[in-house]
C-alpha cells in the first residue's frame, strides 16, 4: 500500500510512464472487459455460431431469420420503435420550452420550475409506475375528479402503448432539460442581444441564433433518451400492454420465462444494432467534453 | 438639433439599487459622446436602456423626437457593438452582416452590395467568407462594428468595445473607429472606463458616478476644469489635498496657500504639472522617490502628516530621496461639499 | 434609498406561472396521491377524499416478512456494491487523475462502453455469460451486475475531484516534510472528500433502486425492495401495501435529494452526460 502511494504522489515535474498506475486501474478495467466488452462480443458469436446436435457449433443466421420471420417479434420491434420515436418527439416538445424559459427567465418562479423539472430524477421509476396507476389507472384520481363533476371516465392509458410513453417521458424530463439547459448556457446573452439589436424577433432568434447553437445538445439529449427508452424494462413491463410488448420485457420473458437465451441474446444484439448510431454519437460527445 | 434625447431617466434594479438616477442628456447629430465612469457607475445600464435591453423605471428616451422608451430592441434604430463582440460563430462574416438585412427582406443583390461596402469601410474587404472564429480579436471587433453599421442605424452604441483587446491594438482601433465614425457621420454613444479612450475619441464626455452625471463637457474642459473633486481625481493625475481655510489662507500640515474663499474645510486640487517644487531645508515636504522619464521627471514627496503628492519637474537630477522641498502651486481649483468654489485664472 | 414617485413594476411572469402549475399537476400531484393512499384506511370509489385516514396499513405492511427480508436484501446489496465499488474505483480514479501510464486515455474512456448500448440489451448479454457460470439467481450475480453499473460514476466523478486538488498544495505539504501517504491522507483526500462522498451516495442510491439487473439476474431468489414493489403492483389487490412501500422506498432518494441537489443543479453534472 505504502509503496503504491509513494509511486502515486511523487511530485512529477517530468512525468514518466509508470506501470504502477496500470495496477491501480486493473480491477475496474478488467470488470469492464469481462462484463461489458466480452458479453457484447460473445453475444454476437453465440447467436451466429449455433450449437449443432452433434455437440459442435456452426455458423448460422437462423436465430436472426427467426426474429425477422416471426410476426410477434416484428410487432414487438415495431412497438419499441414507435414508443421510442414518440417519446423522443414528446421530450423535445416538452423540454425545449422549459429549458428556454429557464435559460432566459430570472424570475423567482423559474427556480421553482427548475426544481420541479429536475425532481423526477429523485423518484425511482417503480414509484412512478405505482403513482401512474393510482392517478390514470381505472378508478384512479382522474376518474374520481371527472366523476365528481359528472363527466364520464377517461379511457385509461394503463396497459396500452401510451402507458410506457407517458411514464418514460416523465422519467426522462430531468436529464433532457439539464442537457438542453447546459447547451443553452453556451449561447451568450450578448449574442442574443446582438440579434435583437439587428431586428430579430422571437421566432428569428430561436430559428437562426439559438437552435443552430444548441443542435449538438439536442442530438445528445435525443441519443441519451433513445438509448434509455429503446430497451427500457421496468416502465413498459408494469405499464405497457402484454402483447405486443417492448423489447425490454420481451427479452426478459424470452430469457427467464421461456428459458431461451439464444433468442433473448439475438433480440439484444438487434437492439444494439438499432441503437449503435445513437450510442456512438453519445459516447463521442461525452468523450469530447472530458479529458482525463 | 439633437438626435438622441434622454430625459430624467431612472433605473431601479430589483432590490432597490439605483443604477441610473435622474439622468438627462442631449446628443447632437454626428456627435460622439463618451460615457465615462468607474464600474458600477451606471454607464452600461444607461447604454443598454438606449439600446432597448433594459427598460427605464421612469423617464423618457427619444430618437429624432420619437419616444422609444419602451420599444423593444429589434424595433429601434440603434446598432450596438458589444464588449465581447457577440458574433454568431455558426455563421461566416458575410452572414453575420447580412442577418439583419435579411430580416428586413432586402433583395439579395442589395444585401450583397451593402455587406461588401461596409466590409470595405472597416478594412476587411474580401473577408466575407471567413469563419468568425478564424479572425483575430481586432478583426472580430471590426466585424461587430460592421454588423451594426450595415443596418445604417441612427445611433451607434459601443459598450466598452475594446476592453478585451491588448493595449497596442486598442489604440489603433480607437483611431480607426473614430475615423469611420466621422466619415459616416453617425451619432455615437460610447461607454468606457478608460479615460484615455474618452479623451482621445469623444466630442463630449459625460463623467458618471453612482448613476448620476458629475460633469458633461468637451474633453479638454473636463481635463482642465473638473467641476467636482471626483472628476478631478478620476481624469488624469491630480493631487487632492484636504485642508482648512481660515482668513483667506488654505493650510494642511505645514503647507499653506492663499485661497480667497470663506472659512471652513476645503479640498485643493493641483495637477502635478501645475505644481512647482524647489529644494529647501527643512521645507514643507520630503522627497520620497524620483522617477526620470527622460523628457521630464516625477517627484513623489510627503507632507509632514504623510500625505503623498506628485510634482512634475524638468530636471529630476536636482532631487533625491530624503531631501526637503517647498511647493508652489501655479494653478489650483478648490472644492467644498463636492462643488467647485474656486479656480485660479488659467 | 429614496424611492420617491418611482415604482418598480415587476412584470407578471405568466409563462412561468403556466409552467409551474402544469408541472406541479403532472409531477407533484401524482406523488401526493400515492402519499395520501399510504395514510388511508378506507378510500372507496367514488369519494374524492378518503373515507378514513389512519396508519392501519403501515402496521400491516411492516408486519409482512417479505417486506422486511427485501429491505434487508436491498440494504445488504447496496452496501456491498458501494463498498466494493469504492475499494476498486477510488484507487483507480486516483491513478487516472495523477499518474501517467500506458493506455491511460483509452482505458479512461473504456468506462463509457457500457453507455453506448441500450442497457437492458447489455444486461441480457451479460446474463448469457452468467448462465454458463451459474450466477443466475445468486446474490453475487446481482452484486456483479450492479457493480458494473456503478463504475462510470465512481471513476469519473472522483477523477474530477482529485484533479481539482491543486498539485501545489500537495507539493507544499511534501515540502514541509509530510510523507507521500500522509499527503494523500491529510491534504488530497479532505480536499476531494465532499465530491467523492457525493459519488458514493449516488452510487448507493443508484444501486438501491436498480431494478432491471436485479429482476433479470436475481429474481425470484434475490428479492430487493423494487422487485417486491413490482410484484405488489402486478399481484397485490390491496392498494395501500404498494403505497406504504412506495413511501418507504422513497426514503433513500429523499436523502439523496437533500444532499445532491446542488451537484445536480450545477452545470458540470449535465456536462457529465455529454451536454
Amino acid at each position: 500500500m505504502t509503496s503504491t502511494e509513494a509511486g502515486a504522489l511523487a511530485p512529477a515535474p517530468t512525468q514518466r510512464k509508470r506501470p504502477i498506475g496500470l495496477l491501480l486501474v486493473a480491477v475496474p478495467v478488467l470488470l469492464v472487459l469481462w462484463l461489458i466488452i466480452w458479453p457484447i462480443i460473445s453475444a454476437v458469436i453465440q447467436t451466429l455460431w449455433l450449437p449443432t446436435p452433434d455437440g459442435g457449433r456452426t455458423f448460422s443466421a437462423e436465430s436472426y431469420e427467426f426474429f425477422v420471420s416471426d410476426p410477434y417479434s416484428r410487432a414487438n420491434l415495431a412497438i419499441t420503435l414507435w414508443t421510442t420515436g414518440v417519446c423522443a418527439v414528446l421530450l423535445l416538445v416538452i423540454c425545449l420550452p422549459i429549458a428556454l424559459y429557464l435559460r432566459f427567465s430570472n424570475s423567482k418562479i423559474a427556480a421553482y420550475v427548475q426544481g420541479l423539472a429536475i425532481f423526477p430524477m429523485f423518484v425511482p421509476s417503480i414509484i412512478l409506475s405505482f403513482a401512474f396507476i393510482r392517478v390514470l389507472g381505472p378508478n384512479g384520481t382522474v376518474d374520481l375528479l371527472l366523476n365528481s363533476v359528472g363527466l364520464p371516465k377517461i379511457k385509461s392509458p394503463y396497459l396500452t402503448p401510451w402507458g410506457p410513453v407517458i411514464g418514460l417521458v416523465w422519467d426522462n424530463i430531468p436529464l433532457t432539460v439539464l442537457i438542453l439547459l447546459s447547451g443553452l448556457g453556451n449561447v451568450s446573452n450578448q449574442a442574443i442581444e446582438a440579434a435583437r439589436d439587428v431586428g430579430a424577433g422571437r421566432f428569428a432568434l430561436l430559428w437562426h441564433i439559438i437552435l443552430p447553437r444548441i443542435s449538438n445538445s439536442i442530438l445528445v439529449a435525443i441519443s441519451f433518451a433513445v438509448l434509455g427508452i429503446f430497451s427500457a424494462f421496468t416502465l413498459p413491463y408494469v405499464l405497457g400492454p402484454a402483447a405486443p410488448e417492448m423489447m425490454g420485457p420481451f427479452m426478459q420473458r424470452t430469457f427467464r420465462d421461456l428459458f431461451d437465451p439464444t433468442n433473448a441474446i439475438t433480440q439484444a444484439v438487434i437492439t444494439f444494432g438499432f441503437c449503435i448510431v445513437f450510442g456512438l454519437f453519445y459516447v463521442r460527445s461525452v468523450a469530447k467534453n472530458r479529458t482525463p | 438639433m439633437s438626435v438622441l434625447t434622454i430625459k430624467d431617466v431612472t433605473k431601479l434594479f430589483p432590490g432597490g439599487t439605483k443604477a441610473v438616477d435622474s439622468f438627462s442628456l442631449e446628443v447632437a447629430d454626428g456627435e460622439l459622446v463618451c460615457l465615462l465612469g468607474p464600474s458600477g457607475s451606471g454607464k452600461s445600464t444607461l447604454l443598454r436602456m438606449v439600446g432597448g435591453f433594459e427598460t427605464p423605471t421612469s423617464g423618457l428616451i427619444a430618437i429624432d423626437g420619437e419616444d422609444i422608451t419602451r420599444t423593444p430592441p429589434e424595433k429601434r434604430p440603434t446598432g450596438m457593438v458589444f464588449q465581447s463582440h457577440a458574433l454568431w460563430t455558426h455563421m461566416d462574416v458575410a452572414k453575420n452582416l447580412a442577418f439583419g438585412l435579411k430580416l428586413r427582406r432586402l433583395p439579395a443583390d442589395e444585401i450583397k452590395r451593402r455587406v461588401e461596402a461596409v466590409l470595405e469601410l472597416v478594412g476587411l474587404g474580401g473577408y466575407g467568407s471567413r469563419r468568425v472564429t478564424q479572425l483575430s480579436g481586432g478583426q472580430q471587433q471590426r466585424v461587430a462594428l460592421a454588423r451594426s453599421l450595415v443596418l445604417e442605424p441612427k445611433i451607434l452604441l459601443l459598450d466598452e468595445p475594446f476592453a478585451s483587446l491588448d493595449q497596442h491594438l486598442r489604440e489603433r482601433l480607437r483611431e480607426e473607429v473614430r475615423d469611420i465614425q466621422q466619415r459616416v457621420g453617425i451619432t455615437t454613444l460610447f461607454v468606457t472606463h478608460g479615460q484615455d479612450e474618452a479623451l482621445s475619441m469623444a466630442d463630449r464626455i459625460v463623467v458618471m458616478r453612482d448613476g448620476r452625471t458629475e460633469q458633461i463637457d468637451r474633453p479638454d474642459v473636463v481635463y482642465r476644469n473638473p467641476q467636482t473633486p471626483f472628476v478631478a481625481g478620476f481624469i488624469g493625475t491630480m493631487n487632492l489635498i484636504e485642508g482648512t481655510v481660515s482668513n483667506g489662507q488654505f493650510t494642511r500640515a505645514g503647507f499653506s496657500h492663499r485661497l480667497a474663499i470663506g472659512d471652513g474645510p476645503a479640498t485643493l486640487a493641483v495637477r502635478p504639472e501645475a505644481l512647482d517644487i524647489v529644494p529647501a531645508e527643512p521645507g514643507a515636504g520630503k522627497v520620497h522617490r524620483v522617477t526620470d522619464y527622460g523628457t521630464h521627471g516625477l517627484v513623489d514627496f510627503d507632507l509632514p502628516d504623510g500625505k503623498r503628492l506628485k510634482a512634475m519637474v524638468n530636471q529630476p537630477g536636482q532631487f533625491q530621496h530624503g531631501q526637503g522641498v517647498n511647493l508652489m502651486p501655479r494653478a489650483v481649483a478648490a472644492y467644498r461639499d463636492d462643488v467647485q468654489v474656486f479656480r485660479s485664472a488659467p | 434609498m429614496s424611492t420617491t414617485a418611482v415604482k418598480i413594476r415587476a412584470p407578471i411572469d405568466w409563462t412561468g406561472i403556466v409552467f409551474a402549475v402544469v408541472l406541479t399537476l403532472v409531477i407533484v400531484a401524482p406523488l401526493l396521491v400515492v402519499g395520501t393512499w399510504a395514510f388511508t384506511n378506507v378510500w372507496r370509489f367514488p369519494s374524492v377524499i378518503p373515507q378514513e385516514f389512519g396508519l392501519k396499513f403501515w402496521y400491516q405492511t411492516l408486519a409482512r416478512a417479505d417486506v422486511w427480508s427485501s429491505i434487508t436484501m436491498s440494504l445488504t446489496l447496496a452496501t456491498t456494491v458501494t463498498v466494493l465499488s469504492a475499494v476498486i474505483c477510488l484507487p483507480a480514479a486516483y491513478a487516472f487523475a495523477r499518474l501517467d501510464f500506458p493506455g491511460r486515455d483509452i482505458l479512461f474512456f473504456s468506462f463509457l462502453a457500457g453507455h453506448a448500448f441500450p442497457k437492458f440489451g447489455l444486461l441480457v448479454a451479460i446474463a448469457g455469460i452468467f448462465l454458463q457460470l451459474n450466477l443466475i439467481g445468486t446474490f453475487w450475480g446481482v452484486v456483479l451486475i450492479q457493480l458494473v453499473g456503478t463504475l462510470l460514476f465512481m471513476i469519473w466523478i472522483p477523477v474530477a475531484a482529485f484533479q481539482s486538488v491543486d498539485r501545489k498544495m500537495e507539493e507544499a505539504a511534501r515540502d514541509v516534510g509530510a510523507s507521500p501517504f500522509r499527503v494523500f491522507w491529510s491534504i488530497t483526500l479532505p480536499q476531494a472528500g465532499p465530491t467523492i462522498a457525493a459519488a458514493i451516495l449516488l452510487s448507493f442510491v443508484g444501486t438501491f433502486y436498480e431494478t432491471e439487473g436485479a429482476w433479470l439476474i436475481g429474481a425470484p431468489q434475490v428479492r430487493t425492495l423494487p422487485v417486491l414493489m413490482i410484484s405488489f403492483i402486478n399481484n397485490q389487490p390491496v392498494i395501500q401495501y404498494g403505497a406504504v412501500l412506495s413511501v418507504l422506498l422513497w426514503v433513500p432518494s429523499f436523502i439523496a435529494l437533500l444532499f445532491a441537489r446542488r451537484v445536480v443543479n450545477s452545470g458540470s453534472f449535465a456536462k457529465g452526460f455529454g451536454a
